[in-house]
């Protein structure tokens, strides 16, 4: 699998590795109660935190099924760590793969999210030969499931009362793109001022 | 949990009993075809690999944690001889999930078998194991397998393209699902 060019640069944004001394700032976001529900560990406190920062750090690169490309989303006017992104193979024989995204609270409702799941899908498809990219949201998650479909993905489940979480009933949303459906960003970011000259 | 049923089960006209060792042959039957197996994740079946699955099963017979299989054989009232098989599956315990699964013998297709196994399997799973919710998957081609699904008052939940490859081409996968609630306001009916 190719070896993704980081850091990915958008019109607003720099998706780059993780490093330690982003602790404080995925802190902010990552120990909400909405925000867990979306993780694959526990961090409610600065020690699961910082361990889930670390396994981060590791996620740049795919070798095999189940490595992930987890990438601080930060933006550029600023320098200000706004969320995360990341994208896991799931299955090497199929080519897919799964598309996560978190934007702290504050920074939310400004499109930040979709320019980076944008640029993810750009990275899934064309760097590293996807064939199905999908990703879940809870289906209460009105204004993620919006962009998810804003991206051109498709509803593919609604799944209701199908696990607990924290106590109730939770009703989740699966959409996915095939990678014959997806209209690349075509913003040709990689010509470099020294080519052109 | 413990569901520990009594078998037999029987519904009008079928009889659900545990397998035994005296079924491969009875099973083999229609898991030999190509017809039966195209819609499954594996080829048409060797007698010995139905021997294998067979001695696997016996002995799966009730549920008591996540993970655990309830797999049946299915006879009609009037004769004896398996004519297909059922699973109910508890897939996550905190959540009382379940799934359920059949696969018959061509020939008693058409006549409402299925369906009629497939609801007492909700009844299963439902009244007995004190599920909340039951789903079942199939190939979004098998039209016969969901249509059964819609018969019992399952929802299509979920329609993947594509997300997987299964045995050299692209599988597209239909999942139901009922709700409890939904099940018993349809029960009442």
């Amino acid at each position: 699998m190719p070896m993704p060019e980081l850091p990915i640069e958008t019109d607003r944004l720099l998706l780059r590795n993780f490093q330690k001394s982003d602790l404080d700032a995925v802190m902010s976001y990552h120990a909400l109660p909405d925000v867990q529900r979306y993780l694959d560990w526990k961090a409610r406190d600065k020690v699961e935190v910082q361990a889930a920062l670390d396994t981060m750090i590791q996620e740049h690169r795919m070798h095999r099924p189940g490595d992930a490309i987890s990438l601080a989303v930060v933006r550029k006017s600023d320098n200000a760590l706004i969320g995360q992104v990341s994208l896991r193979w799931t299955d090497a024989t199929a080519g897919q793969a799964e598309l996560r995204f978190i934007v702290g609270p504050t920074y939310r409702r400004q499109g930040y999210a979709r320019e980076a799941a944008r640029a993810m899908l750009d990275l899934g498809f064309d760097k590293l030969s996807m064939h199905r990219i999908f990703a879940r949201c809870a289906a209460r998650n009105e204004a993620s499931a919006k962009m998810l479909r804003d991206l051109g993905m498709r509803l593919e489940a609604h799944y209701r009362e199908h696990a607990m979480f924290q106590g109730e009933w939770d009703e989740e949303l699966h959409f996915a793109l095939l990678d014959r459906e997806w209209l690349r960003g075509s913003k040709v970011k990689e010509l470099r001022r020294h080519m052109v000259a | 949990m413990v569901y520990a049923p009594r078998y037999p089960i029987e519904t009008d006209r079928l009889r659900l009993r545990p397998f035994t060792r005296g079924d491969v042959d009875a099973v083999f039957a229609y898991r030999q075809r190509a017809d039966v197996a195209r819609y499954l994740s594996d080829g048409p079946m060797t007698r010995e690999s139905v021997a294998e699955a067979l001695q696997m099963r016996v002995g799966q017979e009730a549920l008591r944690v996540e993970g655990d299989k309830i797999f049946l054989a299915v006879e009609t009232k009037e004769r004896s001889g398996v004519i297909g098989e059922l699973s109910l599956i508890l897939r996550d315990e905190a959540g009382r999930q379940g799934e359920i699964g059949y696969i018959l013998d061509p020939g008693y297709h058409g006549q409402g078998y299925a369906t009629e196994a497939g609801a007492k399997l909700l009844e299963m799973g439902f009244d007995g194991a004190g599920l909340h919710r039951i789903y079942a998957r199939c190939a979004a081609a098998n039209h016969a397998s969901w249509r059964v699904m819609e018969r019992l008052g399952m929802r299509r939940e979920a329609h993947f393209r594509e997300h997987a490859f299964v045995k050299g081409a692209w599988d597209e996968e239909f999942v139901y699902a009922v709700l409890e609630d939904e099940w018993r306001t349809a029960e009442r009916r």
